[in-house]
């Protein structure tokens, strides 16, 4: 098995960008709730959806070791 | 607008267990979208592991035009009809759409990357010196700017609005809109980037 270092490397940078852009909105979602204008099912929701981008990505890093 | 299969819907974990803003098809669509967002990078692990030219060209042309038809819809047609709409009904697409392209256009657009570079790099073609291969890579480089910066953020603000206990609807309108129009833009760069895609594959 071969690694693709430049693309394992790209592949990390954008999903750090994406998760920490992901992230931040979801710290804000949380101090919503916790403020209570926010419901909590959309924090719940937007916890899925930051796992599901890093579901996605992760199974992009996983090309980076077949290429 | 796509709906959901009975039998992909699965089981109502993202339905509200309480009385919730968010409607009870948000957390279908979104699982929807998943279930297809992740087809695009099984497609790359299987070509790769395969190591098929031709299963890479072909997960690498579906995912790019899939990508570009749908920003060019958007930006062409949908822009259109949701200028024509009023603003509740424009809301009630944004519920919808929302949900549902959530997952698949970042997959799409990471893919078609991912599988580019990878097709460049069997063909010899990957070149940084090459100014068609610096072209790309400058487009690309703007798409994910724009897709990260703006389309994603209004996307998941569009959620939390939608989850509030009194939504601003015209937020989530405008909101809308600016994806669909910047969705315009991106198929504009896209075209521009078939140019150099078509280049490099001829020469």
């Amino acid at each position: 098995m071969s690694l693709n270092r430049p693309a394992l490397l790209a592949i990390l940078v954008f999903a750090t960008a994406l998760l920490a852009i992901l992230g931040a909105l979801y710290a804000g979602a949380v101090r919503s709730y916790r403020k209570g204008e926010l419901d909590v099912e959309g924090v719940r929701i937007l916890r899925w959806a930051l796992l599901g981008h890093a579901a996605i990505y992760a199974l992009l890093a996983v090309t980076a070791f077949l290429s | 607008m796509t709906t959901v299969p009975d039998a992909l819907a699965g089981p109502a974990v993202l339905e509200p267990a309480n009385s919730s803003t968010l409607p009870p098809y948000t957390g279908r669509l979104l699982r929807w979208s998943f279930a297809i967002g992740v087809l695009p990078p099984l497609g790359l692990i299987v070509a790769l592991a395969a190591r098929s030219l031709w299963l890479l060209t072909f997960v690498h042309v579906i995912t790019g035009g899939t990508w570009t038809g749908f920003d060019l819809f958007m930006g062409i047609v949908m822009s259109r009809v949701l200028s024509s709409l009023e603003v509740p009904s424009r809301v009630e697409i944004a519920k919808r759409l929302t949900p549902t392209t959530f997952f698949i256009l970042p997959s799409l657009a990471a893919v078609a990357v991912a599988s580019g570079i990878y097709l460049a790099q069997s063909e010899g073609k990957f070149v940084l010196s090459s100014p068609w291969i610096l072209a790309a890579g400058v487009v690309v480089l703007v798409l994910t700017a724009q897709g990260f910066g703006i389309f994603m953020p209004n996307s998941v603000r569009i959620f939390i609005e939608l989850a509030k206990r009194q939504p601003d609807t015209g937020k989530i309108a405008r909101l809308n809109m600016r994806n669909v129009r910047l969705a315009g833009v991106q198929a504009i760069m896209q075209l521009a980037l078939i140019v150099v895609m078509a280049h490099l594959a001829v020469f």
